[in-house]
Parts: C-alpha cells; sequence; structure tokens
C-alpha cells in the first residue's frame, strides 16, 4: 500500500508513527483522490476526526484527516498543507459526519469548505473577531481590551499590598519588645 | 412557538434547562402533535476556550484544565494527554504506573456507567434507580479522594507515570469495593434492567442500523448495540490491555435498551479487569525523572493517540512545535458526532417524550463538544 501511495502520489512523507497509526502527507490537490483511494482500496471506510493546527510562521494550516480501516486496526492520517486564507473543498458529500467537523473548523479558523451548506456558528454566538483558533488571535489581549472587571469587595485587599503591611507590624513589634527587654536589662 | 404559515407546527426547545437533558445544551424540535418533524442540536452554553488555553500553556500548566474537558469522566483525557506527550517526546512509563492508571481508567468507566444509569433511569422517572446509582457512584468516588485527593477531577495521570503511589491497604479497599458492587448489579438488573417499566419504553426505541454506524464513525455502545466488536482496548491496545483477559459485550438490536444491556454488561467486564489488575499490580517506581517542566520542550511532531472511555472511543490529535508550549490539542470525542449527525437524524419520527431517553442512551457529553 505504502509504495503505491509512494509511486501513484510522489510524496515521500509517509510516516509509520506507530503499528497502529501512519501519517502522509500529500498535495492538497490531490487529497480527496488519496482519502478516496484508501476509502475504496484499503478499507479505511471511517472518518473519525479533521483536525488542523496553524503554522502561522509557515503561513499555512495543516489539516489531517484521520481515517480508520472497517476492523479499526490501523488509522492513517492524511494531510495536506492549505494556505492560511485559501478555500477548501467539503468531504461532507462522502463522509456525513464532516459536516460538523467542518463547521467546527469553519467557526475556529475561518476555513470555508466550499460546498458545504451549514457552515452556521456553532459554539460562538455572534463572534465578529478573528476566528480564536487562528494563532493572531491574543486571548489575552482580547480580555483586556473586551472585557471589565470587577474590582471585588469594599473589604477586599491586594494581598501582596497586606503581607508587606503585616512583615512591617511584626517587625516593628519585635523591635518594640527588644528595645523593651534592653531598657529593662539597664534599668536593672 | 406556533409557526403560523403552518399551524399543525410546534417549535419548542428540549434544554438547556430541562432535567432530560444531559448536560448544558438544547435540542430544537418540530413538532407534530407529538411527533418530531426535525431536531436541531444547539451548543454554546459552556465554551471554555481550552484548545486556546491550551497553546499559551506549558505541559504542567495543560495538564490541570485536560480533567475538564468531560466532567462526567476525566480521566480519559488525563490519559490521552499523558500518552500524547510521552509519545512526542520519546518518554516510556514504568510497568507500575500503567497498571496504576488502568485502574484509575477502569475505576473512572465504573463510576461514569453509575451517573449514567442515574440519567438514563431518570429519563423515564424510575429515580429510586438515580438515587441508588449516584450513591454507589460516591463510594468509587471515595476512592478517587483517596488516591489523588480530588473526587470528580483528578489530575492524577501525568505525563511520565502517575501523580502518587498508592496508599496504605489500597487494594484492599477496591477489592472489597468491587465485591459489593458486583451484588449490587443483581439488584440493578432487577430494578432497571428487568423492570417492565424501562423494557417497554426502551425497546424498539432509537433504533440505530449497522452500516450507517460504522460509515458515520459512531462509536462505543452505539456500535457495539449494533453488534459490532468495536472497543479500542482491543482493537488498537495501550498501556497493559493486551495482557489482560476481558471480553467486549455486544448486542443485536441496535435499540435504546440494546445499549442500555451493553453498558450492564461492561460494568461488569470493568470489575473482571480490575480484580484482575489488583492481583497482577506489580512493585517499582510510579514516575519516571522528568526534565524540569519549564524545560521540557515538545519536538516539531504531531500525533493521534486515543483510549476507549466509558460512551467510546476518545482520541487527541497532538502538535509540539519545539518550545515548551502546546502547538495544538484538539481532542475528539463521541460527543460531536453523536450530538449532532446522529441525534438530529434519530428524533426524527420520534416521540417527545422519547427525547430524554434517546440522549441519553448515546452518551452525549456537551462540555466535550465545545472544550
Amino acid at each position: 500500500m505504502y509504495s503505491k501511495i509512494k509511486n501513484q502520489f510522489a510524496t515521500p512523507e509517509i510516516e509509520i508513527k506507530r503499528n497502529d497509526l501512519s501519517k502522509v502527507i500529500v498535495k492538497r490537490d490531490r487529497l480527496f483522490e488519496l482519502i478516496n483511494l484508501l476509502r475504496l482500496n484499503y478499507s479505511y471506510v471511517t472518518l473519525n476526526a479533521i483536525t488542523c493546527a496553524d503554522w502561522i510562521e509557515d503561513d499555512h494550516f495543516a489539516l489531517s484527516y484521520i481515517l480508520t480501516t472497517e476492523d479499526r486496526k490501523h488509522t492513517m492520517m492524511v494531510q495536506a498543507l492549505i494556505g492560511r486564507d485559501s478555500a477548501f473543498d467539503t468531504i461532507s458529500h462522502i463522509f456525513k459526519q464532516a459536516e460538523i467537523m467542518e463547521r467546527d473548523l469553519h467557526e475556529m479558523y475561518g476555513i470555508k469548505f466550499i460546498g458545504n451548506q451549514n457552515l452556521k456558528e456553532l459554539s460562538l454566538e455572534n463572534w465578529i473577531h478573528t476566528p480564536p483558533l487562528r494563532r493572531e488571535f491574543d486571548t489575552l489581549k482580547f480580555v483586556n481590551e473586551n472585557l471589565t472587571f470587577r474590582d471585588g469587595r469594599d473589604d477586599n485587599v491586594d494581598t501582596k499590598v497586606e503581607t508587606k503591611r503585616l512583615r512591617a507590624l511584626k517587625k516593628a513589634k519585635k523591635l518594640a519588645e527588644e528595645k523593651a527587654k534592653d531598657d529593662k536589662n539597664g534599668n536593672s | 412557538m406556533i409557526k403560523m404559515e403552518t399551524p399543525k407546527h410546534i417549535t419548542i426547545f428540549h434544554g438547556p434547562q430541562h432535567p432530560g437533558i444531559t448536560g448544558n445544551m438544547s435540542v430544537e424540535l418540530d413538532l407534530i402533535g407529538e411527533t418530531i418533524q426535525k431536531a436541531t442540536t444547539h451548543v454554546g452554553y459552556l465554551h471554555r476556550g481550552f484548545e486556546k488555553l491550551i497553546e499559551r500553556r506549558t505541559v504542567i500548566q495543560a495538564f490541570t484544565i485536560v480533567c475538564r474537558i468531560c466532567v462526567p469522566e476525566p480521566d480519559p483525557n488525563e490519559a490521552n494527554f499523558a500518552m500524547a506527550v510521552e509519545e512526542l517526546a520519546g518518554i516510556k512509563i514504568t510497568e507500575r504506573a500503567k497498571y496504576i492508571r488502568v485502574m484509575v481508567l477502569e475505576l473512572s468507566r465504573l463510576s461514569a456507567q453509575f451517573l449514567w444509569m442515574a440519567g438514563q433511569s431518570g429519563s423515564i422517572g424510575l429515580y429510586a434507580v438515580g438515587q441508588w446509582a449516584i450513591a454507589d457512584r460516591d463510594l468509587i468516588l471515595d476512592l478517587f479522594e483517596e488516591l489523588t485527593g480530588g473526587r470528580v477531577y483528578h489530575m492524577y495521570v501525568y505525563p511520565g507515570g502517575v501523580r502518587r503511589d498508592l496508599p496504605n491497604g489500597f487494594l484492599d479497599k477496591v477489592t472489597d469495593l468491587l465485591i459489593y458492587l458486583k451484588e449490587r448489579m443483581n439488584l440493578y438488573n432487577d430494578i432497571f434492567i428487568n423492570n417492565a417499566s424501562f423494557k417497554n419504553r426502551a425497546i424498539g426505541v432509537g433504533i440505530i442500523d449497522k452500516e450507517e454506524a460504522v460509515a458515520n464513525g459512531y462509536v462505543g455502545q452505539v456500535l457495539r448495540g449494533c453488534g459490532i466488536k468495536a472497543d479500542v482496548r482491543k482493537d488498537a491496545p495501550y498501556l497493559i490491555y493486551d495482557e489482560l483477559n476481558f471480553e467486549i459485550p455486544t448486542q443485536k438490536a441496535g435499540d435504546v435498551y440494546a445499549r442500555a444491556l451493553v453498558r450492564r454488561d461492561e460494568i461488569l467486564q470493568s470489575i473482571n479487569i480490575l480484580e484482575q489488575v489488583v492481583s497482577k499490580m506489580p512493585k517499582g517506581d510510579i514516575m519516571i525523572k522528568m526534565p524540569t517542566h519549564r524545560k521540557f520542550k515538545l519536538p516539531k511532531d504531531d500525533t493521534w493517540v486515543k483510549v476507549e472511555s466509558a460512551r467510546g472511543e476518545f482520541a487527541y490529535y497532538m502538535a509540539g512545535d519545539g518550545t515548551e508550549k502546546i502547538r495544538r490539542m484538539q481532542v475528539k470525542g463521541p460527543s460531536l458526532i453523536h450530538g449532532f449527525t446522529l441525534l438530529e437524524d434519530l428524533l426524527i419520527g420520534a416521540e417527545l417524550s422519547d427525547v430524554a431517553l434517546i440522549m441519553n442512551s448515546l452518551g452525549i457529553c456537551p462540555p466535550e463538544i465545545e472544550r
């Protein structure tokens, strides 16, 4: 199987990660051809997940389609690198479950899956900012700019200030005790 | 809401504030009378952005988050996280750590199955079963508290092994609990599984087609209830599952009752596995020497790991980028596909009163859909 994939798809990138897991990197325009080959000829009939990682420094997303054989004993990770702002074809016409996976990735990365009719919002309501799992989305900056912090209760104390104050009190008390002891010794 | 253009149709929301929903989610139902014409799942009530937060954290910092991804069953998350980090960093753990991990995972599976029993029985009004099951689950949580310090979130399975060794006499306590739970299962059979009120409601409801189940990537009891022997512990064994002797229970009917029978048998198999683990528990170290966490870097590589949770295959995709931070961690549990692709289909033609029953049988956990 591996030699056929290497010859047919001119890809040297086949990595056997474990006994039950291999990874193939293929050009984006031949991804579905490879998935169909695996599905029809080698019994990789189940699509378990579509995963995405943002490699912003290389200006691409690594999109992985996780396929499992019918007996569930082997998993193939078929990966394609796609431009961070390019659209990509849907695979929901082959695998029904891909529809919801693509909807999730569309929301989190902003990837437009052409042909998927159901790319509406999933868990983010009325989100108008950068899709949150893109690397340029800075959570800390977003929180500081968009959320307000409560001051807390009126009797709330800053622990750092309070610790300093208590230490100073303790020190002063100790000095006073020593001074009193010295005075007592001096008087006697 | 009554749709005025077609006055027969009524749209109602089942959840998120509803005792028959499996968590913070809702299903929008279009009804004619009590029969469902269309179902649409809505999530978003519990999105915490864990996958994004983890990108900013080191391994030890991310470790405290992962158990919170699924509330009823946090340990498969910890196991997946640890296995992914270990695989990327090339770490091998000790034999004793493997046994302890299997023990924790099986105890966690038992506790999740009892929680399911409470939900499933509650969905048809058998509240006594729920109270029994929650009380019995608490006995398992007591053991977790003694072992890890936490009842629900354990933060115990850490990359490199496990955090603490077993307390004195812990294995005896596990054995005592297993004897007790085995006896209790006979009573659960009488009050719940063989109860005519449950059988009448569950048999023939929510039937799933076998071929469709495989093609659409359904997992766990949904597959096993259709007669497919799917279980990651047997199909792609991890830890020491290949050294243990246990069966994968299956049923053929594919309905709610078949899935309940599968779960009942799985409880007995988990007890069987735990008995073997307790009797074979080796001596030795529980944790290998790990790099200082601030200097612990994951290489630029990615992987896909999976374990069998109480609800089916639970998998993680993890990518490192050569720094101390995790570049990407993506969670894939059973709930995303079961909660959308499956549930929206299965509810069409079902009765309104069966919605909670069907949902509970699929093992949908909304916190894991939204992460």
